[in-house]
């Protein structure tokens, strides 16, 4: 349903990302994984048009539709409505908004946040009803992350794109976020994650690409890199 | 008698306030949406006390009228500016904004010398002549006085209604914090922007009428010295924050009357000056401004 092909993105004069191709198909949970500065957020930021590639084309077809999507030469707010999302790095939650304005901002595009919305949002992470009144800045890590989950899911996303949605998490928070990634998907969203943590990132994946320097070096199976030689040497400690 | 002109005073500071919290809100909002300082914001009140004087005085035109045509014109004014002057400078750093803005300035003023005029012009009374008349006869509230701070109390709290309930209103706050992650929600940036830069100069036309209602003489830098401490008194409540503006207007507002009252009369706006240094050394958010702290 997202194909990139060959995109380059430059920050003034530094080649960033370099001839990046990868595709997520439906139903898919695909993982970007690499080191810090191998190029996986700026890849999702251009996907969203928050940054624009150089050259390459990004297309976006959901499989219900006959439509097929420019996305370089759409306005990222265009995006949500067209069913895709994006968490992204650092959660990004509106600090001085409540918990329930922060999701009626997730609901947008749709007008009013609907209550039906609403309830399965807080079904799925119950803290967030608990403080739906309180003011996002006093949330903990972890509810932040849910959060920023939650107010994406308010829009009914065809593809929900995760931005390390592990940083600064406890290893029980992770466990808790990555099963919650794993529930999303099999209720139907396509999930496309970028995770610097590649082992928890490679359990779920169906497929991965690995990103060094802003290229893709290594693409396949999400079990097949992990038990790869390459992939245990200089991604997952030995 | 000493507590009678003392209750005076405090009435004409609270309406010269109202006046300060009004420009001031327009410049919270704008500030705190497109995190730049429009000091255009004073001379967009020079256009708006112009329009309502000729549509009254030239025209013979109903008050409601000329308010009406000021708040039009003003608003049409800013989203051409917006447009025109600030929007193609979005990505650039907040120096090229800030010099863009005070250029935008001298503009507005040379286009009104050029054509009205730099002949004074006196504003027409049109909220009347009259008062209301308190402690048997002796102190006399006028009309103006009543009208002026009774609608800055309704913009104020029109406006904090406005973004804390409607979808346009959280909109603007989500983008005052974050435009990327405001955009990913589908939210149009440049919309919203243009939205707040409408308001502000809507009220800044008000702001023009109400001036002008209290203090008759109208040149083309009449906007400016207000604008400026509009501006003050924004910082002085706490930027970006909407009844912050409105307490630090009404406070300069009273403190500057005060002054001119009971101290010096020259020295009234060095006084105004002073007391917002010494707010700022004591509490550098103003009296309420929030820090924003971050969570990682």
């Amino acid at each position: 349903m997202l194909k990139v092909e060959g995109i380059n993105v430059y920050y003034d004069k530094i080649h960033a990302i370099k001839d990046v191709s990868f595709q997520v198909k439906e139903g898919e949970i695909v993982a970007l994984i690499g080191a810090n500065g191998a190029g996986k957020t700026t890849t999702l930021h251009t996907v969203t048009g928050l940054i624009r590639p150089k050259s390459g084309a990004i297309t976006y077809f959901p499989e219900r539709e006959a439509n097929l999507y420019d996305l370089t030469k759409m306005p990222p707010h265009k995006m949500v409505e067209m069913g895709l999302a994006h968490v992204p790095e650092g959660r990004r939650i509106f600090l001085q908004m409540t918990v329930l304005e922060n999701l009626e901002m997730g609901a947008f595009c749709k007008g009013k946040a609907t209550k039906e919305d609403l309830d399965r949002v807080f079904a799925r992470f119950p803290r967030l009803q608990e403080r739906k009144k309180q003011v996002a800045g006093t949330l903990s890590g972890g509810e932040q992350q849910m959060l920023a989950m939650g107010r994406a899911l308010m829009s009914h996303p065809k593809l929900l794109m995760l931005d390390e949605p592990s940083m600064g998490l406890s290893p029980i928070l992770v466990e808790q976020i990555f099963d919650i990634i794993v529930e999303l998907h099999r209720s139907g969203t396509t999930i496309l994650l970028v995770e610097q943590n590649a082992e928890m990132a490679l359990q779920i994946a169906d497929r991965a690409y690995v990103l060094e320097s802003g290229r893709v070096v290594m693409e396949g199976v999400g079990s097949e890199l992990a038990a790869s030689e390459e992939i245990r040497k200089a991604y997952l400690g030995g | 008698m000493v507590f009678l002109s003392f209750i005076n005073n405090l009435i004409n500071g609270v309406s010269l306030g109202s006046v300060y919290a009004i420009i001031a809100l327009g410049y919270t909002m704008v500030y705190g949406i497109a995190k730049m300082l429009n000091f255009a914001h004073g001379d967009i009140i020079m256009v708006g006390a112009y329009v309502c004087f000729f549509m009254v005085s030239s025209f013979g035109l109903n008050p409601v009228f000329g308010i009406l045509s000021a708040i039009l014109v003003c608003t049409v004014l800013g989203i051409l500016i917006e447009q025109l002057a600030y929007k193609p400078l979005r990505q650039a750093n907040s120096l090229a904004v800030l010099i863009t803005a005070i250029g935008v300035s001298y503009f507005l003023q040379n286009a009104a010398q050029l054509m009205w005029t730099s002949n004074p012009r006196i504003f027409p009374a049109i909220f009347g002549n009259g008062g209301l008349q308190l402690a048997g006869g002796q102190l006399m509230v006028p009309y103006k006085t009543l009208v002026t701070i009774g609608v800055c109390v309704i913009i104020m709290v029109g406006l904090i209604l406005f973004t804390g309930k409607t979808r346009t209103g959280k909109a603007m706050r989500a983008c005052s914090e974050d435009k990327e992650a405001a955009q990913l929600m589908g939210i149009n940036v440049n919309r919203t922007i243009s939205i707040t830069f409408a308001i502000g100069s809507a009220l800044a036309a008000v702001a023009g009428v109400l001036l002008c209602a209290s203090y008759p003489k109208l040149i083309p830098t009449t906007g400016s010295m207000p604008g400026i401490k509009a501006f003050t008194a924004a910082v002085f409540g706490g930027i970006g924050s909407i009844p912050g503006a409105f307490l630090g207007g009404i406070l300069l507002g009273v403190i500057e009357i005060f002054s001119s009252a009971y101290l010096s009369t020259e020295l009234a706006n060095a006084i105004v000056f002073l007391v917002l240094i010494v707010v700022l050394l004591v509490k550098p958010t103003g009296l309420l401004g929030k820090r924003t702290s971050e969570k990682v």
